[in-house]
């Protein structure tokens, strides 16, 4: 910075005279009689703050302090407006609110908005702070006469300096030198300023020029895009999860390419999902136990292969399709009832707990139509016989239980309870999708206890508690 | 002054006669800048150095590269999992938030209360304060998941997104709060160094040199009118940074006490996370400061008497924090909450008991050590006491956020929490990303606050 001090220009401006003190009690004191003596336009240099020093060159108190008082008073609103903006609120212009419900708890309470208020003040105080000290002090400046005299690099080690400026009045070339001396200075030397400095150089005005269109292209092209319409997609730096290459079950697959230029799927048949491999499963549908899972006796279980999928399945169950039409009753095929198992599976152990469970599970599903006791004269089933004789319904009654053929076990073995259970009956729905394969073995226990009961009382059968 | 031998000069004993000298090897103005200099003139550092700029700069590409494989593999490479999605990234977020408050406590409350012997601690503890608060904001940084979207972190409005930041939750003043601590840290340090770095850049000798701290002095020149407002600006940065330093790990502690999870959720956090935090900066400070002053030839200026100031406040916090663990049992006992009452006893007799006894015989046993004027004066030894105390302060924030997330209310969802090799190489990675920037700053930057010990100096020294 201060290699051009041999520079013999002649264009040189004499800014002042600076003087070297070893010590900062003679600092002050030479501050102190310069004062007195009426030099107004001095500075005194030191490589730590002096003690006394600012009253010594009249140095008024700083008006920071207020700068950044009310700058922390602007944060406050700007804090809580921001929050307010932010979360109190959803239909400002340009950018809505966002009115956070958590909890039922007030949108704008200010206790919960304190931290970040809080937070504001201090960072907009301290960037008030920061940037007022150096815009008040008049820096950053990167050239400085001062550091043009080579014995002035010792102030911010050990060395203390006193200018007094060619500008003050009292400035006299001869007359300040031996009034500094005679205030102890160890030497003194001419501050210059290099006034071929103050010029640009060329070359900064064609870069500086240059780089004033360059900075101009960006906003250009966008103000030049301002009310137009686009055929493309806005542009997303970060698409988050607005676009994702990926298939939803039961859709067309994805189109991979871009949108623009052709269709590219992802596989030929267009599915958006591979079908299941030959002789799959799906997770816990195996079910080769035909006694306990379909009633039917393992002799006349087989497996059918249907559209590449290996199903174990049931003949009969599979077969059978019964229209849900109402009170037509369709004919049923004739059916075989040796398939039938007429004792319970081996897996299913029938126990005092699988009985009670199937009198609640009967309870629930059964009951509603077929009545408590099964005497075929549940709620449902009256009021649908009700409306039958009105005309209001077409309806089937629902078969009591207590029934010659229902309770015979060579026309009606277990296996075609539960079979009936699972897959329904003429006009009775099927229930395996509401109810598992042990609780349907526990219904058909209980079916078959309460047929032995004998009991056709249309009042619930309560146990004794 | 002039009879004693300055070498033997031991500044920890008071004397009524006299003010203890903070400067010792009778340094001059001159002195003190030449020797907080010295490291930074001499033409090559020394092995010493570059073998541990070495280790740590490989430390801190292992950082690196397990970040990246956390962003390609996402947050799974982690052991966080049910139900303890807070592991060890916000572990070591409140460790090192924690160890940075003991810079700024040096450099604002000791000047708010006129502790002079700050004076030549408080540059080195202050760049600890910012690198610490780097490797701590890296953790909550890389643990969002999705580390590209940032900046929805921030109230910037978003047309697409139509969303703003929810400035009622406590991770949100969290952000507020960090973000601000690194920046007025930065400013405050910064500010501090600029007539440091007019030092450097008038004995540089290097062009390179002379332009970089040239630009970065500012054009600094020690006039008295700058100094008058450079003062005020650093006593005002000073008492703003004092509730800031406070407000930081309070609102750190607002993260769980705002939660409803036992354990957490009480009131004591917020003094007790401060007084942690003090006490865990404390003992890296120590930790840095006497290796470096040795290194760097510092002793004269970083003197016994400034180590022992600060084991007596790392003895003084640790007791502090070891009352915080002795409440807290007694408030889980007497508030009658089964949950809270569980919750304590699990953290001493519970799966984690290992945790919790390391964390109390680190933080409450061995900073007892500090009573013996021996313990608290011996270099050497005031080291490895500070050391244990890190690794108890890791351990206190282990101990908070493993052991109540592992079993809170429901014991059908408690699971055991285990840490992955990334957890690890992340932890020890972290040391690297500190230690590289703290070499580096030893090395390029004004260590010593020369201008500020030239302050303090007796007048009868030059």
């Amino acid at each position: 910075m201060a290699e051009k001090s041999s520079n013999e220009s002649k264009e040189q401006k004499l800014v002042g005279l600076l003087a070297q003190f070893d010590d900062p009690e003679t600092l002050v004191h030479a501050c102190n009689e310069a004062r007195e003596s009426g030099y107004i336009k001095m500075d005194a240099y030191s490589p730590f703050p002096v003690h006394g020093i600012d009253p010594a060159i009249g140095i008024k108190r700083s008006i920071l302090p207020l700068i950044v008082l009310s700058i922390a008073l602007g944060a406050v609103v700007l804090g809580m407006g921001l929050q307010l903006y932010a979360n109190g609120q959803d239909t400002a212009w340009p950018f809505p609110g966002y009115k956070f419900l958590i909890s039922g708890k007030p949108i704008f309470s200010i206790p919960a908005n304190i931290p970040v208020t809080f937070e504001i003040i201090v960072l907009s105080s301290a960037f008030a702070t920061f940037f007022g000290m150096w815009i008040l002090n008049k820096l950053p400046r990167l050239s400085n006469p001062l550091h043009r005299v080579s014995r002035f690099k010792r102030v911010t080690n050990d060395k203390f300096f006193l200018l007094l400026e060619s500008a003050d009045e009292k400035f006299n070339r001869s007359g300040s030198e031996s009034q500094l001396k005679g205030w102890g200075a160890v030497s003194i030397d001419e501050v210059n300023q290099d006034l071929t400095d103050n010029e640009l150089p060329k070359w900064l005005t064609t870069v500086g020029i240059l780089g004033a269109i360059l900075l101009m292209l960006p906003p250009a092209a966008i103000f030049s895009q301002w009310g137009q319409t686009n055929r493309h997609p806005r542009l997303h730096v970060v698409p988050d999860m607005d676009w994702q290459h990926k298939s939803k079950t039961q859709t067309v697959a994805a189109n991979l390419s871009n949108e623009l230029d052709g269709v590219r799927m992802m596989y030929n048949d267009l599915r958006s999902a591979r079908r299941p491999v030959d002789g799959a499963i799906a997770l816990g549908s195996l079910d080769i136990d035909s006694e306990l899972n379909y009633g039917i006796k393992s002799d006349f279980a087989y497996t059918i292969t249907s559209g590449g999928n290996a199903l174990t399945g049931v003949a009969g169950s599979q077969g059978e399709k019964k229209e849900d039409t109402g009170a037509i009753t369709v004919p049923a095929e004739q059916e075989n009832i040796e398939k039938y198992v007429t004792t319970f599976p081996e897996n299913f152990e029938l126990t005092q707990e699988v009985l009670d469970r199937g009198q609640q599970r009967f309870e629930i599903y059964c009951a509603a139509c077929h009545g408590y006791a099964g005497a075929g004269n549940g709620l449902v089933n009256q009021r649908a016989m009700a409306l039958a004789a009105t005309g209001g319904a077409t309806w089937t009654s629902a078969r009591s239980l207590h029934d010659v053929d229902v309770k015979d076990d060579a026309k009606n073995p277990v296996g075609r309870i539960y079979d009936t259970i699972t897959n329904g009956r003429n006009n009775m729905g099927p229930y395996k999708a509401q109810i598992p394969v042990n609780d349907r073995w526990a219904i058909v226990a209980y079916v078959k206890a309460l047929q032995e009961t004998g009991i056709q009382s249309d009042t619930p059968v309560v146990e004794d508690k | 002054m002039t009879t004693v031998d300055p070498q033997s000069l031991d500044n920890t004993y008071d004397d009524a006669a006299h003010r203890t000298p903070l400067v010792l090897g009778g340094l001059d103005y001159e002195g003190v800048t030449d020797t907080a200099c010295g490291f930074w003139e001499a033409n090559s550092a020394p092995k010493v150095w570059w073998i541990l700029l070495g280790l740590a700069i490989s430390l801190l590409m292992l950082l690196g590269g397990l970040i990246q494989h956390l962003l390609f593999s996402g947050v799974g490479v982690w052991g966080n999992n049910n139900p303890a999605y807070w592991g060890w990234p916000i572990v070591n977020f409140v460790f090192w938030v924690g160890i940075g408050h003991a810079g700024t406590l040096i450099s604002a409350i000791l000047f708010l209360f006129r502790q002079n012997w700050r004076t030549s601690i408080n540059r080195a503890a202050e760049a600890m304060t910012i690198f610490a608060v780097v490797c701590a904001g890296t953790f909550p940084g890389i643990h969002i998941g999705r580390v590209w979207v940032f900046y929805w972190l921030f109230p910037i409005p978003t047309e697409h997104l139509a969303m703003w930041p929810n400035f009622r939750s406590p991770l949100l003043w969290d952000v507020f709060a960090v973000s601000t601590y690194a920046t007025v840290s930065l400013l405050f340090w910064y500010m501090g160094m600029v007539p440091d770095i007019a030092t450097f850049r008038d004995r540089s000798k290097s062009k390179i040199g002379k332009i970089i701290y040239g630009l970065l002095s500012l054009g600094w020149t020690g006039s008295a009118r700058n100094w008058h407002r450079y003062e005020i600006a650093y006593t005002l940065l000073a008492a703003l940074a004092t509730p800031l330093v406070l407000s930081v790990h309070t609102i750190v502690s607002f993260d769980f006490a705002v939660s409803q999870v036992p354990g957490w959720h009480t009131t004591i956090f917020p003094p007790y996370f401060v007084a942690g935090a003090i006490f865990s900066g404390f003992a890296m400070v120590v930790t840095l400061l006497v290796p470096a002053r040795e290194l760097l030839g510092l002793k004269e200026l970083i003197t016994l008497r400034h180590l022992e100031n600060m084991n007596k406040i790392i003895m003084a916090t640790g007791l502090m924090v070891g009352t915080a663990y002795g409440i807290e049992f007694f408030i889980a006992w007497y508030s009658g909450v089964t949950w809270e009452a569980f919750a304590f006893w699990n953290r001493a007799f519970g799966n984690y008991w290992w945790a919790y006894w390391i964390m109390v015989s680190c933080n409450v046993l061995i900073p007892q050590l500090f009573w013996f004027k021996w313990c608290r004066t011996t270099p050497w030894f005031m080291v490895i006491v500070c050391i244990f105390v890190n690794i108890g302060m890791w351990f206190e924030r282990f101990v908070i956020t493993i052991t109540s997330l592992c079993r809170d209310f429901l014991p059908s969802s408690w699971a055991y929490f285990a840490p992955t090799w990334v957890d690890l190489g992340m932890l020890v990675g972290s040391f690297g990303l500190f230690f590289t920037l703290f070499l580096l700053f030893c090395r390029f930057m004004p260590v010593i606050a020369m201008a500020e010990v030239k302050g303090i100096m007796p007048r009868d020294h030059h």
